[in-house]
């Protein structure tokens, strides 16, 4: 009978990432029983593999790419699906000292060209000599790859019929060092011009110890359950990097699997007992909303933990409509465990305490727009209408230096609002082969400026919005200009017509808005432009925007004639903007 | 019994219903995010229910090329026949 891997492993010692590599830390992992579990969209166990299996897989293919002659630190794009294949591959180009560069899926209907277009823009940025996927997503693959000189670009099976099992006997693999890059996550940067966060051995381990030991204190009942995307930061190092780090078993399902039926997530918690399961905050939403009373029946949430929160901004809201709805399976809100990271600090950089739950601090709308930089004067018990809930995203994990700073550099005290700056370990060296970008954000003595603005209280992290521009849409981040570009590629519209922000919903979500200056006065033709609008920015971020029509020349500009965003933003929530 | 695809389109419109929250009438040249304006989530939830509908699975590389109502339809002609 097909069974998973085990939670328990009393035969194997636990050891919390205190490895100086990430194959010192499979190879270690490999002497126990544990491993990884793929899960069908209905919840069957479709396939198991231990973490001896998984090396020995990835010891293999890791002599097949020098065998085949990959030159060493050479960029290996992997499509990255929820499956064996994706995690051996990639754990195969650590013993091959490769770099494996992890793209994403289609998410959706429609979009063919953007997606191309993305996977196209990532490989050629990184000069990617390998290309893999599995073989239905191969027609997509090569289009992708249209003009980019690649080595190989095929499928595992096309790449492993390459050499028999004789010929890379004797293959010898390099030494890997700490300092070394381990691998490129791109999850930063526009879609235009993308750039890979490069991750070194060091700063992985020293993260994932931090999430092991500090943030999670993970222990002998301990079992992951997760529908994260392994092209995401929160997926790769969260939900893999760092449960392998730690010796943990883990079950999948697949992201697309979760986004039609997401209560497969929950019934795999419930059966396989799952303790460390995270999500950004639109995972915790769609299974509150469409969990019916039968997917409830037989559904025991108690062993949960560790429900981590972290990707985009955590609304308290959601998690309550949450809790409510799952109360009932045994599911405790004190498993909430709000956190924040960003994939150039490898993934996580605070964490509340477990097994505490969330808590919150008033603030006032007059801080959140900026009129006000201090929180001293914050209200305890304010009556909702001018304050937001800001989650408390807990403390830094010991091996970051944080910071709160103005816009001179000064660094402030406590409750004071800047921009928040880190220094430690898990750090990146830098954006690859982009010195540009990186000088933009990371000073010559290891300060990483995030762009995120905050505060902290008593030690505590308080995040009130995540880089002034960004506009994040389920959980995914999109930056304005990669929207405004498209808009403006409408005949009646010219550069610097628009502007996108993103303005609160009705129930304090993320709403994608664009300002649009438009010369027409003739009704007709302005809905026509307002629907070829929405087309397009649809396009790029999977989600129509409100549009608003504004005058000719009426968009705020900063003193170099420079589009502002956040002046434009204010000006519109103020009803200057019409 | 097999379905043709002007079958499988008018079952597809009726599963669509409680996603169609603008109440527009369903062509097969409907697109789903420009007319019938749905989110990547909500497609996905849609896409749930036409697979079980059908029994089938679409597979994730011709999402893609789905932008309108008669495209899936056509799709799950495809599988249906395979």
């Amino acid at each position: 009978m097909h069974e998973p891997t085990p939670t328990l492993d009393p035969s194997h010692p636990r050891r919390y990432a205190d490895f100086s590599t990430l194959p010192e830390a499979l190879d270690y992992a490999a002497g126990g029983k544990r491993g990884v579990n793929f899960y069908s969209p209905r919840g069957e166990l479709e396939s198991s593999i231990t973490y001896a299996q998984i090396r020995d897989r990835a010891h293999e293919i890791g002599r097949r790419l020098v065998h085949f002659g990959i030159k060493r630190y050479s960029r290996v794009a992997l499509i990255a699906e929820t499956n064996e294949d994706f995690v051996c591959y990639f754990l195969g180009c650590q013993y091959a000292g490769l770099l494996p560069v992890p793209l994403p899926l289609p998410t959706s209907f429609g979009g063919r060209d953007g997606y191309t277009e993305q996977l196209h823009q990532q490989m050629k940025s990184c000069e990617a000599s390998v290309a893999l996927s599995a073989a239905y997503m191969l027609p997509l693959l090569d289009e992708a790859t249209n003009g980019l000189g690649m080595e190989f670009i095929g499928s595992p099976d096309t790449f492993e019929a390459q050499a028999s099992l004789a010929e890379i006997k004797n293959v010898k693999l390099p030494e890997v060092h700490p300092e070394d890059l381990a691998y490129l996550q791109y999850s930063s940067g526009s879609t235009r011009f993308p750039h890979g966060v490069a991750v070194t051995h060091s700063s992985l381990v020293s993260n994932c110890h931090g999430i092991g030991v500090e943030a999670m204190d993970v222990n002998d009942d301990d079992r992951v359950v997760s529908w994260l995307p392994f092209y995401h930061d929160m997926g790769l190092v969260g939900m893999l990097l760092s449960p392998i780090t730690c010796q943990v078993s883990i079950d999948y399902i697949a992201t697309e699997a979760f986004a039609r039926r997401p209560i497969q997530w929950l019934k795999l918690i419930s059966r396989n007992k799952g303790t460390i399961c995270s999500s950004p905050t639109f995972g915790y939403e769609i299974c509150a909303r469409r969990a019916n009373s039968t997917d409830l029946e037989g559904l025991d949430l108690s062993s949960w933990r560790v429900a981590g929160i972290g990707a985009d901004m955590i609304r308290p809201d959601v998690l309550e409509m949450f809790a409510e709805k799952f109360k009932d399976c045994g599911y405790n809100k004190k498993a909430f465990m709000p956190s924040y990271g960003l994939a150039e600090c490898t993934l996580a950089v605070s964490f509340a305490p477990t097994f505490s739950g969330y808590t919150v601090d008033l603030v006032s709308e007059d801080v959140l727009n900026g009129d006000v930089k201090s929180v001293k004067e914050y209200k305890k018990n304010g009556n909702g209408a001018n304050y937001r809930e800001v989650v408390n995203c807990g403390k830094p994990l010991s091996s970051y230096n944080l910071e709160i700073r103005d816009e001179k550099d000064v660094v402030l005290d406590d409750r004071e609002i800047g921009r928040i700056f880190l220094k430690g370990k898990s750090v990146m060296v830098g954006y690859y082969m982009d010195e540009a970008a990186t000088k933009q954000c990371l000073s010559e003595d290891g300060w990483l400026d995030t762009g995120d603005i905050g505060y902290m209280a008593d030690g505590s992290l308080f995040i009130i919005g995540r880089i002034k521009d960004m506009i994040i849409i389920n959980g995914k981040n999109h930056w304005p200009h990669d929207i405004e570009w498209a808009v403006e590629k409408l005949p009646e519209l010219r550069s610097g017509d628009s502007a996108a922000i993103s303005i609160p919903g009705k129930n304090n979500e993320e709403v994608p808005a664009i300002l649009v200056q438009c010369r027409k006065r003739d009704e007709e033709e302005r809905v026509d432009l307002e629907n070829r609008i929405k087309s397009e920015v649809q396009a790029v971020i999977g989600k129509t925007p409100e549009v608003i029509l504004v005058p000719p020349r009426s968009l705020p500009r900063t003193s170099s004639g420079k589009l502002s965003r956040v002046k434009a933003r204010r000006q519109y929530l103020e009803g200057q903007l019409t | 019994m097999t379905l043709n695809t002007s079958e499988i389109f008018d079952q597809i419109c009726e599963i669509m219903t409680p996603f169609n929250i603008k109440a527009i009438s369903i062509k097969t040249g409907t697109t789903f995010a420009s007319d019938l304006e749905l989110d990547s989530l909500a497609v996905m939830d849609m896409l749930a229910a036409i697979e079980d509908h059908f029994d089938v699975t679409v597979p994730l590389n011709i999402l893609p090329d789905l932008e309108t109502v008669g495209q899936v339809a056509e799709a799950i002609k495809t599988i249906l026949d395979e």
